[in-house]
């Protein structure tokens, strides 16, 4: 794997990031004009005009799917892509592993967990910001992971050592595992299948207000990660490198680290677990830009987002009468894609 | 809860003093449309039935109907309603004979839940479900949103996703269930008929009870698990009213995971197979027959094995076919020698 890592520097990234964004917007457009619905694309037209303030005669329905199910869903597939890729990203990077992706520190467990029991219990609570029951208690599962993963790695100093905080997601998304199975196995049929369906991810629950929670998050998140990038950079070297090139790197981690988990956690709410994007999209894009984050932290969103999109019009759009999971259209999708990538790096150094 | 409330802003006059609410509300459920008298309302839906902490409200019958799952479909045949219907969806196993040729007019929209937009595009005015799942974003979407659009929403009060709101499972409440939906529907007249037939039904052969004396044990699925008829569901209800006594009435639920040891226990006199597609009577008969220990149960032995659909034993209308299925085979010699 270590060729992943220091993979050199791509032809031409500033290019990349361009078409990269060229191909989003078009992609986008796409996105809410394809769908189950048989709808023209001047009946979309017409029902985003519609929304606009025009007088087009266009009805309720037609309007409500396009503007209010396939445009929150691409809007959700571009946050919870480009989000996942750069928290993945930046915890390869922060943990020098190169399997890091952004449930590493117990969230997915946590957010299986919650939703288990939440489901299990019938616990019928209202949402909250948009966001359903069981997105709150993913939301709230994940937290509590998280929480205790801080806690059990933290060294008396207050310091998080790698090493600790690794074994810790480990230990804690094992014990969340093991009790959601439990649920899972206890609960009713239909519970079950509820469960299972979220573990696969989806986007088909994103609604506007919810998306404006997640929107915020997320461009936070991008912000706060890129002002890093050059520690980022410098963590390529070792911690101790790091360090005498001038980084705080017990204060920047810790940063770090709580940025992109607490994305996470909002992510997992609005999409439920989406595997993959996060491990993957990040080594696609170092192919591409190399390794300094400046550049490769956005390629990562762009390419993660462009990735979900895809992914979720596929999802929505392969079968003539029912929904895909998310998540495993995003792996189909995107192990050959990575393979190919690879194994041409592989073949090009010998 | 599950019966019929006054629209929350009601303009109506108060028909019954409070106290005498619940009983009022049964009795209403039972007899009565509570359509507006001569009150000026004439926003005020025609007909309001509160479903899960949802109140559904509809101004007029339904001429849009979408059914998901297999439990909700059978329930609008049973009430003669296909025309009401514009599509059903995801079948459990096959639809009853009784309404087979009903199902068959009707359009399938998906073989498990069609997508929200699919379901959007038919313009249904109401849209039933027997499962959770059936209001899930992967399906028809959250009931809010539905009202949203100004399409109606029902679910099998057995599957409200509150634990607070599920009703304890017995032939009234199975009954309640094909009410509402006949009173939603419009087709009180023909719900009604339809409780009474299968009320005379169970009188009938309660009064027989032709199961009398027989220990029972009702397996659902799973070989290494097995999982069990409990206490409080479709099977302890269908059991019942042959007489028979279930070997796992005192597990608490409706289904319960037990194991074979505790079935060697037990014993029973008689083993109801269900009948599923994912898990076929025939398999579990082969499995009792074959695995060493369970070869020697007394019903094993005796090939003491009755075999009911799965779709007749989740709470819904066709409890009472399984009552009577198990009542034939029991007459056709298939009980204990």
């Amino acid at each position: 794997m270590s060729v992943l890592v220091k993979a050199r520097p791509g032809a031409a990234p500033r290019l990349t990031v361009l078409v990269g964004a060229a191909a989003l917007v078009l992609s986008a457009a796409l996105g809410v004009v394809i769908g189950t619905a048989d709808l023209s694309v001047a009946t979309v037209f017409r029902a985003v005009a519609a929304q606009l303030g025009a007088e087009t005669g266009i009805d309720t329905l037609t309007r409500h799917i396009v503007v209010d199910l396939r445009a929150p869903r691409v809007a959700a597939a571009i946050l919870t892509g480009a989000g996942l890729a750069v928290c993945g990203g930046v915890l390869q990077s922060l943990t020098g592993n190169p399997l890091a992706d952004p449930y590493l520190l117990g969230l997915s467990s946590g957010a299986l967990l919650g939703v288990s029991l939440s489901l299990f219990f019938g616990l019928g609570a209202a949402g909250v910001a948009g966001f359903g029951a069981t997105s709150v208690a993913a939301f709230l599962g994940s937290l509590a992971a998280l929480a205790l993963v801080f806690a059990l790695a933290s060294a008396r100093t207050g310091a998080l050592p790698t090493s600790r905080l690794v074994l810790a997601g480990i230990a804690v998304g094992q014990l969340g595992s093991a009790v959601a199975s439990g649920l899972v196995l206890a609960s009713d049929r239909d519970a079950a299948r509820r469960i299972t369906e979220w573990t696969l991810g989806s986007v088909a629950g994103a609604r506007w207000n919810s998306l404006a929670v997640t929107a915020s998050v997320v461009a936070v998140t991008l912000a706060v990660v890129l002002w890093y990038s050059r520690d980022l950079d410098s963590f390529a070297f070792g911690e101790r490198a790091a360090t005498s090139l001038g980084t705080d790197v017990a204060g920047v981690r810790r940063v770090l680290y709580c940025a992109v988990s607490l994305c996470t956690a909002v992510l997992v709410a609005q999409a439920g677990i989406v595997g993959f994007v996060g491990l993957v999209v990040p080594h696609i894009a170092r192919f591409l830009t190399g390794a300094g984050h400046l550049r490769l932290l956005p390629a990562s969103a762009l390419l993660g987002a462009l990735l979900l999109v895809w992914t979720d019009v596929l999802c929505r759009s392969a079968l003539p009468d029912r929904e895909l999971p998310l998540g495993i259209v995003t792996a189909v999708l995107g192990v050959p894609v990575f393979v190919v990538l690879f194994r041409r790096r592989g073949g090009a150094r010998g | 809860m599950h019966t019929r409330v006054p629209p929350p802003p009601s303009p109506l006059p108060r028909r019954f003093p409070l106290r005498a609410l619940p009983l009022a509300l049964l009795a209403l459920t039972a007899c009565g449309d509570q359509t507006p008298d001569s009150g000026p309302a004439p926003a005020a839906a025609a007909v309001t039935v509160a479903n899960c902490g949802h109140t559904v409200a509809l101004e007029a019958p339904p001429q849009r109907v979408i059914t998901l799952n297999q439990g909700a479909t059978e329930i609008v045949l049973a009430l003669g309603a296909e025309e009401q219907l514009v599509g059903t969806a995801y079948l459990d196993d096959e639809v009853s004979e009784a309404w087979a040729d009903a199902y068959a007019r009707v359009p399938v929209l998906s073989e498990e839940y069609p997508s929200r937009e699919a379901i959007l595009e038919q313009r249904p005015d109401l849209v039933v479900g027997s499962y959770a799942s059936a209001f899930t974003d992967q399906a028809a979407g959250d009931r809010e949103s539905l009202d949203g659009l100004g399409i109606a929403s029902y679910l099998s009060p057995f599957a409200c996703p509150d634990d607070a709101d599920v009703p304890e499972i017995s032939w009234d409440t199975v009954h309640r269930q094909i009410e509402e939906l006949a009173l939603l529907l419009g087709r009180e007249e023909e719900g009604n008929a339809l409780v009474e037939e299968q009320r005379a039904v169970l009188d009938e052969i309660r009064g027989r009870a032709p199961a009398e004396g027989l220990s029972v044990l009702w397996w659902d699925n799973d070989t290494d698990t097995p999982m069990v008829g409990a206490g409080e569901g479709g099977p302890q209800l269908i059991l019942d009213a042959l007489g028979a006594a279930n070997v796992f009435a005192d597990l608490s639920g409706e289904w319960a995971t037990t194991s074979w040891e505790s079935v060697l226990e037990a014993d029973p006199d008689l083993i109801v197979l269900v009948d599923a597609s994912w898990d076929t009577a025939e398999e579990k008969t082969a499995f009792l027959r074959e695995d060493p220990a369970l070869r020697d149960l007394t019903a094993v032995r005796e090939e003491a094995f009755i075999t009911v659909p799965f779709s007749t034993s989740t709470p819904g209308v066709r409890n009472v076919e399984a009552v009577q299925l198990i009542d034939a085979q029991l007459a056709d010699g298939g009980g204990p020698r």
